[in-house]
């Protein structure tokens, strides 16, 4: 019996306010910056909480910024928002779930402030929404509510990471309850549905490359780090309705925010040519930045195998961060090739080229130099700490979701 | 804004072919081919000309002479020629770009595309392709003069295809009409229908190995690694990522890398290990018990560090082929290689 379709009901936020009680009416958000900043303190390692609204155009730089979350809320069953990370455990990707659409939050914490980072651990992280950067990071150009927080002193690293990924989850989830009982822009459909493989349209998968290492750089699968997985077959709805979960706060141009799971440009791409130009063969979640030659050879080979068993002709390999995890993407497209299986693969460049490649990764997609400099820009205000980026020209890596190797962002390069 | 044109011996007016000697000259204002970068609405404020075979017979003195000049002038932008399809005029310009652009001056020339000043420049200017002949010049000066005045205002520039000059060997961003996902789907479907394309061309830089040592017991050894390693403290301050340097540290009398004196600084992995016991990351312990062996030769007397992590290709490039060239120089004929 196939699977109950995902209902996404969205709704359209035209403006942005503060007030008193947090609401929804007619495209009108209010936000209550003390509601939102007490549910934030609810968290036992968080200490200090501010919500801050910032919109495009604005003098605002959001700095140490660590996740994006699209406000989402199950209608009928809050409880079971962003299941296991926040919520209770439950499938995702099934029955009705409300969407906030032009508004987003963001998180921002100062680890190395905080002491839970090394700087060298914790590079410039920002958003701009205006100067020369506003537009470089996808958030630079809609309105976000932002979630400043200070760590409780002497917190433990995964409380800590824990307890700022929770009351992002927990704001988002609030923000969207609002909307519950309203009547929704548009209402979509999505199931990902078995069709016959001879159909004759090719038979395309996704291999989402993840990464799971510790504290600050994790992605959570209905809660649980991923460290560890085998390559494995998620329905593409679930990981649309939040079963994916980022924790990982490394290099911020490469980063893949949870908003970006949530919202994401290739599962949509591939739902809707599905049935018209190709047929959706399955998504494969996968891990990258992995130890040894042995684990990383390990999972490109079954990623391969189970991409072969779910029928696919070609898959498109997505990239999660810089370096090192080149290497599992580029013995993926390996892999995969090897078993007859035509790939495409996302990845950013640098000012040198590539980090890793293979002979028979012959179709790369570009999402940018993220070595580029942006000219320096001095915004009125900073909210989330310093980064002392005002009087430098600023990388395209520190923008978050500028390069995405989840091709959620429209740059690429060219020469130059 | 200051600008300062460059031109040869021709066409800053000091002569032919028998002035291709002449001296490098300072002068005020606009001259020859500058009146038209005015008239384009560049206002030059220094010319400076040498004539081609002075500057290729000698070209360290006159580069310096050039370079002293524009230091001091610290224009916004340097203008070098047109050289239209004079090689050496060509090959004074790029060389007078790229020394000038890598000390951080927006440079504009142009010159036929098969130049030798294309190659000169080395992507460190901008290179406008033009024709072989001169009668171009009414054409090419607005157009460079435009270009020049964007670059000295600091303006952006778009990509060589959008703006027309010669691909530097960089990448810069642009938008594109689609997410990159939409663009991975595309591109597959493409594939799968025998039409293969590629956004990412890569530069391909494949080491065939060499012959193998014919006598180790004969052969100086060297150690180089990337793993971070350096004395406690980390004196010369070597970036724990994206490295900037590449350094090295002596190894006369040392035998061993005791973990009092020496630590890791790499952030790319978990150095507790590491750290307990350095000749795990530069194996001098063991190569010195080989070396008392007479299993090999020598040791040399340095080893090599930097931090491989998120360093840039191009970086990462640049320290290997110093350090290469550092060995080859010393004679030295095998290296152990320590990656982490």
């Amino acid at each position: 019996m196939p699977a109950e379709p995902l209902e996404l009901a969205t709704y359209e936020v035209t403006d942005v306010s503060m007030g008193s009680g947090v609401s929804f009416d007619a495209g009108r958000l209010v936000v209550d910056a003390d509601t939102l900043r007490a549910l934030a303190e609810t968290e036992p390692a968080i200490d200090r909480a501010a919500v801050h609204v910032v919109r495009p155009g604005e003098s605002v730089r959001v700095a140490n910024v660590l996740d994006a979350v699209a406000p989402s809320v199950k209608p009928d069953d809050p409880e079971t928002a962003f299941p296991g990370a926040l919520g209770r455990l439950a499938l995702a990707g099934r029955g009705r779930t409300n969407r906030l659409e032009g508004v987003t939050v963001l998180s921002s914490c100062d680890l190395v402030a905080a002491d839970q980072l090394e700087a060298v651990d914790f590079p410039a992280a920002i958003v701009d929404m205006a100067g020369p950067g506003a537009e470089r990071s996808p958030f630079g150009s809609t309105t976000s509510v932002v979630l400043e927080c200070t760590v409780r002193d002497g917190a433990d690293a995964a409380d800590a990471d824990r307890a700022i990924r929770r009351a992002t989850l927990r704001i988002a989830r609030e923000l969207a309850s609002a909307t519950i009982g309203a009547e929704p822009e548009r209402v979509e459909v999505l199931a990902h549905r078995d069709r016959p493989r001879d159909d004759g349209l090719p038979g395309v998968a996704a291999i989402l490359q993840v990464g799971s290492e510790g504290p600050f750089l994790d992605t959570f699968l209905y809660g649980e780090r991923m460290e560890g997985l085998v390559p494995t077959a998620l329905d593409p709805c679930e990981v649309l309705d939040g079963a994916l979960v980022n924790g990982a706060y490394e290099w911020a141009g490469s980063r893949n925010p949870t908003a970006f799971y949530q919202r994401s440009a290739l599962i949509r791409e591939l739902l809707d040519s599905d049935g018209e130009r190709l047929r959706f063969a399955g998504l494969i979640v996968a891990l990258g930045y992995l130890n040894t030659a042995a684990e990383k050879q390990r999972s490109a080979m079954l990623s391969a195998r189970l991409a072969q068993m779910l029928g696919a002709d070609g898959v498109v390999c997505t990239t999660f961060e810089t370096g090192n995890s080149h290497t599992d993407t580029m013995l993926t497209v390996r892999a995969c090739e090897r078993l007859g299986i035509a790939t495409s693969a996302i990845l950013t460049e640098t000012n040198g080229g590539l980090t890793d490649h293979v002979p028979e990764a012959d179709c790369l997609i570009s999402t940018g130099n993220e070595d580029e400099l942006v000219p320096p820009w001095s915004p009125e205000r900073v909210i989330g700490g310093a980064e002392g980026l005002e009087s430098a020209p600023v990388p395209t890596w520190a923008y978050l979701g500028a390069n995405s190797q989840t091709g959620d962002a429209t740059w690429t390069a060219v020469p130059a | 804004m200051r600008v300062v044109h460059y031109l040869n011996q021709f066409f800053a007016g000091l002569g032919g072919e028998e002035a291709a000697g002449h001296e490098p000259v300072r002068l005020e204002g606009a001259v020859g081919p500058g009146r038209g970068l005015e008239v384009a609405g560049l206002p030059v404020d220094v010319t400076l000309a040498c004539g081609d075979d002075a500057f290729g017979e000698r070209e360290a003195e006159v580069l310096a002479r050039l370079l002293a000049w524009i230091e001091e002038e610290t224009p916004d932008v340097l203008v070098c020629g047109p050289a239209f399809g004079s090689g050496r005029y060509g090959y004074a310009c790029g060389s007078l770009a790229r020394e000038a652009g890598r000390r951080g001056v927006p440079v504009v020339t142009a010159m036929t595309p098969d130049s030798p000043g294309v190659l000169a420049a080395e992507g460190a200017a901008y290179v406008f392709p033009t024709g072989s002949s001169v009668t171009e010049m009414r054409s090419v000066l607005p157009a460079i003069a435009s270009f020049a005045l964007r670059l000295a205002r600091g303006e952006r520039v778009g990509s060589a295809e959008e703006e027309g000059y010669l691909p530097r060997g960089l990448r810069t961003n642009v938008r594109a009409e689609r997410t990159g996902a939409a663009r991975a789907v595309d591109l597959l479907l493409a594939k799968l229908g025998g039409d293969v394309r590629t956004e990412i061309v890569p530069t391909g830089d494949r080491v065939a190995p060499p012959p193998p040592v014919p006598d180790l017991t004969r052969a100086r050894m060297a150690l180089v690694t990337e793993a971070g390693c350096v004395p406690q403290g980390n004196p010369d301050r070597l970036p724990g990522r994206r490295a900037n340097a590449w350094l090295r540290y002596p190894l006369d009398g040392v035998t061993s890398l005791g973990a009092d004196s020496y630590e890791s600084v790499h952030a790319g992995f978990d150095t507790t290990a590491a750290n307990e016991d350095p000749n795990r990351l530069v194996p001098l312990d063991v190569v010195r018990e080989l070396e008392a062996e007479g299993r090999i030769g020598a040791l040399h007397d340095v080893f090599y560090t930097t931090t491989g992590v998120d360093t840039p290709v191009a970086a990462a490039a640049k320290f290997g082929q110093e350090i290469a060239a550092e060995l080859h120089e010393a004679g030295v004929q095998a290296v152990i290689l320590t990656g982490t």
